[in-house]
């Protein structure tokens, strides 16, 4: 039925023939746009990411302060805790001496929230987009290597893994921080040592699945060198499952930055919408229903990890069929 | 009285591209005692007729018309709790791989009293004795009832499942596919059991299978079905020998027979038609190389064309004769080109490379890549195909004219298992198995041998290690002069350029995410091939020479596209792209469907003999490899008991495996009754080296000095050798009785 329909199909167009070159690419491709083809929730999560991106990029344009220095009135004093203006009684900015146009407010040291939420946005996409790549990348190497070659390569690699995942991730990363300069970057070096072990795990039982099959072995019998077989052959096929990985990770990234900048290991000098947290919880805004300093962070926070998943769920979907009856 | 009468179902599935129309107006009476063989290739509608019967079908099929009746109660009336009262009690059946539907966690007998307890009513010792009756009815030691269907063999888990299907005493057993995948020794025993039950507990049989063989060993009466109709209907012996549809005739000559070894195969070209809009006339014109104009519009009804026998042909009154031109295979190879469907091609393959540039050295070699030892003197290595003819089996066996392109010398290959970290730490003892065990022979240029053997007995291990796959433990694979244990890498290229694996399983065997232009092109790329003209030249020529035509249509199409057969076809292509010298196919059409089958054996072999290719098929089927091969070799937990010109080995069968493996095979005759098998079932795991004879364990004809020594390998000036003490010194030695055996 199918077949005959394939067999008298038309000749292939002239773009076609060019393009069967590059159809490993191609093909990768066209599986990351049938994820966002099938599934608008994947869709939506990549919305939120660029608007995020192109908000982190203009972070100095859009901010309207600077996010760290204290902001002061015609006195020379700090504007602590002014309320957004859309809260403030009027005419309170005036007696104070200063013009209220702060959209979520100030902190108790003058710093406008509004600005330390768009400047934010940067360490939360820096740390998920580079913790993710590092994952990704590790895992889905010592995957390929543990799978492929076997043997003593395997084990000591899953080993590695076992001991990966018997450290607590938390306590590691302000182990880390003590060590080190505290900075964002911490949580991507944390992250790059122990979560690769989820995604090595995974892909390698991939492996150990595709290099089985008779095309593999038909590689090699045709000469294909091992390096060929692994990037050529294999690589391809799991890829998809590395976004996968690569795309939860994001979300896990952000959300372990937050809470170790809330825990308090974070550097002052970089705002983190974790920090933000941290500065409104130490400076009691919780008790002063300061929910402007508070839910905005949150949301973001929010946000950007639902996006990470919806992003993973839309992978899911398409790498595993059988959950969409679920 | 009928037992079951079904009129004019039609059950249709709805799918994303369309309703299919699976079964399309079957009608069919089925005796009291009658054993009924319903075949047909796959996808026309045997199965979903089955699931029509038992009321099974998948949520997206339903019943659009049509009647079945069960012992007078219509089934398509019946409340679902009443159905559900039937199924197993009255109809019971045996589903497709249904040996892998025992429950991995419980004991065998107790998935059995469990049943019969629930559904049969019985109380628990009532039950228990009713296990223990079923188990020796179906020939398993009742001890087994206390084990867990690992600890079974696929034959007895086999024996289980047809326990269980007949515990309630049903009066209706359909089994779909029942021996399928099993090995011939199995599956001949597996036969010989459902042939018992019939005449002991006169059952009323349906039997669904492609393979005609088992009908003709177990049923009366046979259907057969094409595209969601019934094309013929006939009782067996009639039909067996003179079939009445231009289809049974294609299937029945399709099949390679022991007993009348045919020069050419039938291959019934094509596949059937789409259900979705199926065509107006005769369903099955389009493949049939009689079908005339009228053929295309008038749709054939099912008539009498003879005491008793019905079938749906608008010429099957001139059947006698159009039997007579069936017997062409070319005939059936022309069909598309008559129908204009593709391009013509050359009827006969005799003459293939006039038209073709199929020849010739690459084009852009590398210095040293050329795999020393090559015997053409051009350093180019030996493409010259075609210029080798084939030589008749049995021509010159024994001194060969030339060196041989390989010699295996007393080759073994042992693998080490539950070793390792894990197993130490499991405290499991680590293992070896003998999977080859000093295997010796020589494969000349352009010749083609067979390895037979029942699963597990080292066939495939030795396939991997001709191609160096895997590296002999032991011994040494000479290949045109070097040893393959001591090749370097430039060296191991060159070899890899001239041996080529055809794979089993074609749906496995590409890579699903390339282009089928991708994945011919690879091997060249590989080797050095820099020109893309050049290598879709060599691509395209390929394609062409296995028949897919034509072959620009198929350079962008993915695997899952096409067909097994055309699959296959195109695993040809990748292991010829390089011109090789040497080919192994390991069972290269037992996942194919029967038509196609002989299409595929046809190809490789007329090929092998234009390109004066060595060929290595690795199969179980015996038929198959009587049909393809000059030479064939019987393995044996890993060793070679026998080997000759393959008329020699299955018409003088030596060694008493090689019998036993013959005798097994079922005959597409019902006048031959296959004589009852000497032999049980089952190839112990080769975890220990024997001292003596590794088949006495089994052997009918076991004596003392089996063993303990080591039999002599005998052989005749023919090359024909078998290792066995019947023919050695120790002929004379005391027979030992089975039981005697049964206790060590």
């Amino acid at each position: 039925m199918q077949q005959e329909a394939s067999v008298r199909g038309d000749q292939p167009s002239k773009a076609t023939m060019e393009f069967r070159q590059g159809s490993a690419i191609r093909q990768l491709w066209e599986t990351n746009l049938e994820v966002f083809q099938r599934d608008k929730m994947a869709l939506f999560g990549l919305f939120i990411f660029a608007v995020f991106a192109i908000v982190a990029i203009f972070a100095p344009q859009i901010a309207p302060n600077d996010p760290l220095t204290p902001l002061k009135n015609n006195e020379g004093d700090w504007i602590k805790d002014a309320m957004p203006y859309w809260l403030a009684e009027a005419g309170e900015d005036e007696a104070e001496g200063y013009v209220n146009n702060f959209l979520l407010g100030t902190t108790n040291i003058g710093r406008d929230i509004y600005s330390q939420l768009i400047h934010g946005s940067r360490s939360a996409l820096l740390v998920g987009f580079s913790a993710a790549a590092a994952v990704a990348v590790i895992g889905t190497v010592v995957g390929l290597l543990a799978g492929y070659y076997g043997g003593w390569v395997d084990a000591i690699l899953m080993r590695a893994a076992d001991v990966a995942f018997g450290i607590p991730f938390i306590p590691f990363i302000i182990v880390i921080s003590a060590f080190l300069d505290p900075s964002i970057w911490n949580v991507v070096v944390a992250m790059a040592a122990l979560l690769w072990r989820d995604t090595g795990r995974v892909i390698r039982s991939q492996v150990l699945v595709i290099k089985e099959q008779a095309f593999v072995s038909a590689a090699r019998v045709s000469g294909a060198s091992d390096l060929r077989i692994i990037f050529v052959y294999i690589a391809p096929s799991i890829l998809p499952l590395s976004f996968l990985y690569g795309s939860f990770a994001i979300a896990w990234a952000i959300l372990t930055e937050a809470s170790v900048s809330f825990l308090g290991f974070s550097d002052p000098e970089t705002i983190s919408w974790g920090f933000m947290l941290q500065d409104a919880f130490n400076s009691l805004a919780l008790s002063r229903e300061a929910f402007y300093w508070i839910v905005p962070p949150g949301l973001c926070i929010m946000l950007t990890v639902m996006a990470g998943f919806f992003i993973g769920r839309g992978y899911e979907e398409v790498l595993f069929p059988r959950l969409r009856r679920m | 009285m009928s037992i079951l009468s079904i009129r004019d179902l039609k059950v249709n599935y709805e799918t994303q591209d369309g309703t299919v129309q699976a079964v399309d107006g079957v009608s069919l009476d089925l005796e009291e005692g009658q054993h009924l063989g319903l075949i047909g290739e796959s996808g026309c509608g045997k199965t979903t007729l089955l699931k029509a019967i038992v009321q099974v079908l998948p949520r997206n099929g339903h019943i659009v018309s049509g009647e079945i009746k069960f012992q007078g109660m219509d089934l398509l009336k019946l409340p679902p709790a009443e159905m559900r009262q039937l199924r197993w009690r009255e109809i019971a059946t045996i589903p497709q791989a249904s040996m892998d539907s025992l429950n991995p966690v419980q004991r065998v007998g107790s998935q059995l009293t469990k049943l019969l307890r629930v559904r049969g009513g019985y109380r628990k010792k009532a039950a228990r004795k009713r296990a223990v009756d079923l188990f020796d009815m179906v020939g398993l030691d009742t001890e087994r009832l206390m084990h867990y269907p690992h600890e079974f063999s696929g034959g007895m888990k086999q024996r289980a499942v047809i326990a269980m299907a007949l515990a309630l005493e049903p009066s209706l057993l359909i089994a779909d596919e029942p021996v399928t995948a099993l090995d011939v020794i199995v599956q001949h025993q597996i036969l010989e059991v459902l042939r018992e039950l019939e005449r002991e507990l006169n059952l009323t049989v349906m039997l669904i299978t492609h393979d005609i063989s088992v009908v003709a060993q177990v049923c009366d009466s046979v259907s057969v079905m094409y595209a969601g109709r019934i094309v013929e209907e006939a009782a067996a012996e009639p039909f067996f020998a003179s079939p009445a549809h231009p289809y049974s005739l294609g299937l029945q000559q399709a099949f390679p027979n022991l007993a009348r070894p045919r020069d050419e195969l039938v291959s019934i070209e094509g596949y059937p038609p789409d259900l979705r809009e199926p065509p107006s006339g005769c369903r099955f014109a389009e493949r049939c190389p009689f079908a005339q104009d009228d053929c295309h519009e008038t749709d054939p009804q099912l008539e009498v064309v003879g005491d008793g026998r019905l079938a749906a042909c608008l010429r099957s009154s001139e059947m006698d004769a159009l039997r007579i031109q069936a017997e062409d295979p070319t005939l059936w190879q022309n069909v598309e080109v008559a129908r204009g469907l593709s391009t013509p091609h050359p009827p006969a393959p005799s003459s293939p490379h006039e038209s073709l540039p199929f020849g010739g050295g690459r084009p852009t070699r590398r210095e040293g890549e050329t795999f020393v030892g090559s015997t053409t003197t051009d350093g180019s290595p030996s493409l010259s195909m075609g210029s080798r003819g084939h030589r008749p089996a049995g021509e010159g066996f024994g001194e060969g004219e030339n060196m041989p392109l390989l010699q295996m010398n007393d080759v073994s290959k042992q693998f080490k298992i539950g070793g390792g970290l894990a197993g130490l730490l499991r405290g499991d003892k680590e293992q070896t198995v003998y999977a080859v065990n000093n295997i010796s022979f020589t494969l000349r240029r352009g010749e083609s041998l067979g390895l037979a053997g029942e699963s597990g007995c080292g066939k495939s291990t030795t396939g991997k290690l001709l191609v160096k796959l895997l590296d002999a433990s032991d011994g040494s694979i000479v290949f045109d002069g070097d040893d393959l244990a001591r090749v370097d890498d430039k060296k191991l290229l060159g070899f890899r350029s001239r041996v080529q694996l055809m794979f089993q399983n074609p749906f496995e065997a590409l890579n699903p995410r390339f282009t089928l232009y991708r994945s011919l092109t690879e091997p060249l790329i590989i080797h050095g091939w820099k020109d893309e003209s050049e290598r879709t030249q060599r691509v395209v020529e390929t394609l062409d020479r296995v028949n897919l035509r034509p072959a620009e249509v198929f350079l962008d199409k993915y695997p899952h596209q096409l067909s097994g057969g055309q699959l296959q076809r195109v695993v040809l292509a990748r292991a010829l792209v390089l011109h090789p010298d040497f080919l192994v196919a390991d069972e290269p059409v037992s996942m194919l469907d029967v038509s196609v089958r002989a299409g595929i054996l046809n190809t490789t072999r007329r090929l092998a003999r234009e390109l004066g290719l060595a060929t290595v098929y690795i199969s179980h089927d015996l038929s198959l490899l009587q049909y393809t091969c000059d030479r064939i070799a019987i393995m044996y937990l890993g060793e070679i008991v026998e080997i000759g010109p393959s008329n020699e080995v299955i018409n003088n069968p030596q060694h008493p495996y090689t019998q036993a493996l013959i005798a097994a095979v079922p005959a597409p005759d019902p006048t031959i009754e296959n004589p009852p098998l000497r032999i049980r079932e089952g190839v112990p795991r080769p975890t220990e080296q024997f001292i003596g004879c590794p088949f006495a364990q089994r052997c009918p004809e076991v004596m003392e000095a089996c063993l303990e020594i080591r039999p002599p390998v005998i052989g005749d000036e023919r090359g024909h050798q078998a290792q066995c003490h019947l023919y050695g010194e120790h002929r004379d030695s005391p027979k030992l009785n089975r039981e005697a055996q049964l206790a060590r």
